[in-house]
């Protein structure tokens, strides 16, 4: 389970995200929905533990990791999935996927054939630069090389961002699936419908404070979602 | 010129290009994973020296320089290893200027401090490996050839780190992104200070292995360093390969430079005639890649 408690976020003097608290329990998944510029993309580096000015409390399974270093997050579970389908563009997919494996998975172990199970595409293109990889194809890497670290926690940023539908409709299938498997999910989304159909619950952003928390259903066609994203 | 003349000082240029190449790849690792300029690169190459002849000549003949070497190599190591820790993390990120006053302030207290340790005078060792080749007519010294054997060593060495550990690995992934690299659960601080000792430790190989062949004084952590940075302007900082290209070029215009009676008094400004040049067609330098 995520616990996120006042997490605040300052960049200098500007004061970016005012007290965000989430749970979200083991095979959950909580959509986080804003605008762009809302903060969603703070929340998730706050998270992931890449931000000095960040303060709060951040607890995994019931372990405090306030104060930790972003490679102890990512060490105790925390997996994060940065927006643009980030990868090393000058290591090989295969170096992309071996540099995130610390074999701590337990039970749960990710390794390479699984993760070529899950995209039989990528492991075609083992040995190409991921530099040289389609968008859809790096967002394919960046998820399997999220898996190696065998996350409790996974923070998703923007997932879909740029997809062809068939692709967005594959990515949401596969966060189904990883809940099963236990994973507590944040899913940051402009795409809210994609996002809202494998949610559980969704928080909606703005400008750096929640404003409201729904079950997923409700979210669908509240007020607040037509008011918040304009739809 | 005769043949054998031109094969004579081509080796002379080898011998040149051996040690500089091993001072440059040091700086061009460092600059690639860090994006830091190390204006002490060459004190870490002169204490080497120093201490190579130092030791070495304490221990004698034979078995001493290498013994010298070790010792020397495992300093340098361990400066680097805490000026990393002390001065650079300061400036990571920051503006060059601010990188480039920080280091140049470790270079002044590491050129006062080698001063008073060892003294104004220069220091000589004789060299381990003796004795020298005869080819058609002219002489080569056995340790030229030690040099240049040691540098290809050195090169393949660093490329084989690079390329086949998962050290090297980490390095290249923090060349092209150290946030994502810390997100995927490598201490990227911890990598720094390892990448920066081992680009420490190549300064020191080089002044180490320098040693015997010229003799080493308290001037001869600038004279390396700016003839480190043509080479790196040269051939790309960043890159290994680059760093060789570089040594190769700037190694053979000091030694054909030298011996030919015309361009002698100007041998050291053809290498920055070349360094302009590259900087003016290709910035970036041959094999570099551009900043991101």
């Amino acid at each position: 389970m995520l616990k996120v408690e006042g997490l605040n976020v300052r960049y200098g003097k500007s004061h970016v995200v005012f007290d965000f608290s989430v749970e979200v329990e083991d095979g959950k998944l909580l959509a986080v929905l804003g605008r762009n510029g809302a903060g969603k993309t703070t929340i998730i580096r706050g998270i992931t533990g890449l931000l000095p000015g960040a303060s709060g409390s951040v607890s995994v399974g019931g372990r405090d990791m306030s104060g930790w270093p972003a490679h102890r997050r990512t060490r105790g579970g925390v997996a994060y999935v940065p927006s643009g389908a980030r990868c090393f563009q000058n290591l090989t997919v295969d170096e992309n996927l071996e540099i995130a494996s610390h074999a701590n998975g337990g039970d749960r172990g990710w390794t390479k054939k699984r993760v070529w199970e899950l995209f039989p595409k990528l492991e075609g293109l083992k040995n190409n630069m991921a530099g040289g990889l389609s968008g859809g194809e790096r967002q394919m890497l960046a998820l399997g090389r999220a898996l190696m670290g065998n996350p409790r926690v996974m923070l998703l940023d923007e997932p879909t961002e740029g997809l062809a539908p068939v692709l967005v409709q594959s990515i949401g299938t596969l966060l189904g699936t990883l809940k099963s498997t236990g994973v507590s999910i944040l899913l940051a989304e402009q795409n809210h419908q994609m996002a809202l159909r494998v949610a559980d619950r969704a928080a909606f952003i703005e400008k750096g404070r929640i404003v409201e928390v729904l079950p997923a259903a409700r979210a669908r066609d509240s007020e607040v979602l037509h008011r918040i994203l304009g739809v | 010129m005769t043949p054998g003349q031109v094969l004579l000082f081509a080796v002379g240029g080898l011998a040149n290009a051996a040690y500089l190449f091993i001072v440059a790849a040091g700086l061009s690792l460092v600059f690639g994973a860090l994006r830091v300029i190390n204006m002490a690169h060459g004190s870490l190459y002169m204490i080497a020296a120093f201490v190579t002849v130092v030791i070495g000549n304490q221990l004698g003949a034979g078995l001493g320089f290498w013994g010298g070497m070790l010792v020397a190599v495992a300093v340098a190591g361990a400066i680097g290893g805490v000026v990393e820790v002390l001065v650079l993390r300061r400036v990571y990120g920051r503006e060059h200027l601010v990188q480039l006053l920080g280091t140049y302030a470790v270079s002044l207290i590491i050129a006062g401090a080698v001063r008073i340790v060892f003294g104004a005078n220069y220091r000589t060792i004789v060299s381990p490996i003796p004795g020298h080749l005869d080819l058609g007519g002219y002489s080569y010294a056995s340790y030229s050839l030690f040099m240049i054997a040691a540098a290809i060593a050195i090169g393949c060495a660093v490329w084989a780190m690079l390329y086949r550990t998962s050290l090297g690995r980490n390095i290249r992934a923090a060349v092209a992104d150290p946030d994502l690299l810390n997100a995927t659960g490598v201490n990227v601080t911890r990598l720094y200070t390892t990448v920066f000792m081992i680009g420490a430790a190549l300064a020191g190989l080089g002044g180490s292995i320098v040693a015997p062949s010229q003799a080493v004084g308290s001037s001869i952590d600038t004279d390396v360093l700016v003839l480190a940075f043509a080479i790196s302007v040269i051939g790309g900082l960043g890159s290994i390969v680059g760093s060789a290209v570089g040594a190769l070029i700037v190694g053979m215009v000091i030694s054909f430079g030298l011996v030919i009676p015309a361009t002698n008094p100007f041998a050291l400004a053809f290498v920055f005639i070349i360094m302009t040049a590259v900087l003016i067609v290709r910035p970036r330098g041959l094999f570099g890649l551009p900043e991101s």
